[in-house]
């Protein structure tokens, strides 16, 4: 078809709604750079875009700002919230090294700090714990229940937040290995999502910030690994959470 | 000349901010979203009618406009409009498979390709704008508004706007080609004044 065929669908492209075989026809001649479509369909962009501006004016809540921040890893300057979380890490830091001077030991400023990030590093880990957890649209998925010697617990699945990992009964691993968490998409290889140890109870919480995409996600697992990670999985997983109604 | 005096010093100000992103700068997206967010969230919520949904929906559009800011082109790109027509996607996605009416994710993207908002005009959507889309839309005959709003807030298809609005197909095709044109005269006259 010619660009002056397709003019006067190019609006109908902008909006989503344009049929077969203009949808096709307009995508082809943008695929090969066709300059007379794609002014039009930037004119066509332009007038969409403004349809947006007659919704009616609503405020978010402050929070989300912080968590659009916090999930790329920074903080909100102007967070009200965060100063009183670094304030409480502070005073976990002053009794710790209180009552460690009450003990004898040898408190360096350097070991404060150290204390310092650790405990900022786990507020921050909480919160976004706390936030996959609470997420309206969080998918929760159980595993190793039927087992008689578990590990065993849950996967929060949540497609703005990411993925977080709470078990129990883990095995303790190697001191030369680790464990890593895996999201397996439907029908691919699965992708590597960030290493963990467990406590000495068996216990653990992993955190996978970032978006996921559920529909096209078949399953979470865990495997141990070398401490260095691996790309694929080595071994045999411990830990495999389907997610309800996918098929790998 | 106050009009293109403003759309320059916010054409410079958005490439300044597109190549702040690329570096990764997260100061630059708190001021993103200092300036594109409550319009984000309006038309998001305007969509899906939950404000819990709208704020996850919105916190997926600007971490997607961080993970593809380097397809825009520090020179040329404008973040305003894309960020809208990815979030309006978000929605929309969202609106079609909580229905159980999904469309393949392809379309949707399609319209989100960075490049079709290069040197697209940095002050669309400036908040004098929003007075003169709302003032073209009134203008429109009430049917023609109609399928405006179902297309764009409600994502529907032509076929089914037919179906809910209780009209022949060719019918509605007609309104909303006539609906468009008539925008496009409207705000192609606002948008260079």
């Amino acid at each position: 078809m010619t660009c002056e065929e397709l003019r006067d669908h190019y609006g109908l492209y902008s909006l989503d709604i344009a049929e077969e075989p203009e949808r096709g026809e307009i995508r082809a001649h943008l695929n090969r750079g066709c300059e007379v479509c794609m002014a039009g369909v930037k004119r066509a962009l332009e007038t969409t875009a403004l349809i947006g501006l007659t919704a009616p004016p609503a405020q978010p809540s402050p929070k989300l700002r912080r968590r659009i921040l916090a999930s790329v890893g920074a903080n909100d300057r102007r967070s009200s919230w965060l100063p009183v979380l670094a304030w409480a890490a502070l005073l976990l830091v002053v009794i710790g090294a209180s009552l460690a001077v009450r003990n004898g030991d040898r408190i360096t400023e350097d070991t404060l700090r150290a204390q310092l990030r650790a405990q900022s590093a786990e507020i921050a880990r909480l919160a976004q714990a706390f936030a996959i957890v609470s997420g309206p649209r969080t998918t929760e998925v159980s595993f190793g229940g039927a087992q008689p010697r578990p590990p065993q617990g849950k996967v929060f699945l949540n497609p703005s937040q990411g993925v977080l990992l709470i078990a129990s009964n883990l095995p303790r691993t190697p001191t030369d290995k680790i464990y890593e968490m895996w999201i397996i998409p439907k029908g691919a290889k699965p992708v590597p999502a960030g290493l963990f140890q467990s406590q000495d109870d068996g216990s653990a919480m992993h955190v996978r910030p970032g978006l996921v995409d559920l529909a096209s996600t078949a399953a979470v697992a865990v495997t141990v690994e070398n401490q260095a990670g691996a790309d694929q999985p080595t071994t045999t997983p411990l830990i495999v959470a389907a997610i309800k109604g996918a098929t790998p | 000349m106050l009009p293109m005096l403003l759309a320059a010093y916010i054409g410079s100000e958005e490439r300044a901010l597109i190549a702040r992103l690329q570096r990764r700068d997260p100061q630059a997206l708190a001021e993103l979203y200092d300036r594109y967010g409550k319009m984000a969230y309006s038309l998001v919520l305007r969509v899906v009618r939950d404000s819990a949904i709208a704020e996850d929906l919105v916190q997926e559009t600007f971490l997607r406009v961080w993970n593809r800011v380097h397809s825009v082109d520090s020179d040329k790109g404008s973040l305003g409009p894309w960020l809208m027509a990815i979030a309006r996607n978000r929605a929309i996605d969202y609106l079609r498979s909580s229905a159980g009416r999904e469309r393949k994710a392809v379309e949707l993207d399609e319209i989100e390709h960075a490049p079709l908002y290069h040197e697209m005009e940095a002050k669309i959507l400036v908040s004098d704008q929003a007075r003169r889309v709302k003032v073209a839309m009134d203008k429109l005959e009430p049917n023609y508004r109609t399928v405006m709003e179902l297309a764009y807030f409600e994502g529907l298809s032509q076929s089914e706007m037919a179906v809910k609005m209780g009209q022949p197909l060719g019918t509605i095709k007609t309104w909303v080609r006539t609906a468009l044109r008539s925008l496009r005269d409207e705000l192609g006259v606002a948008a260079s004044s």
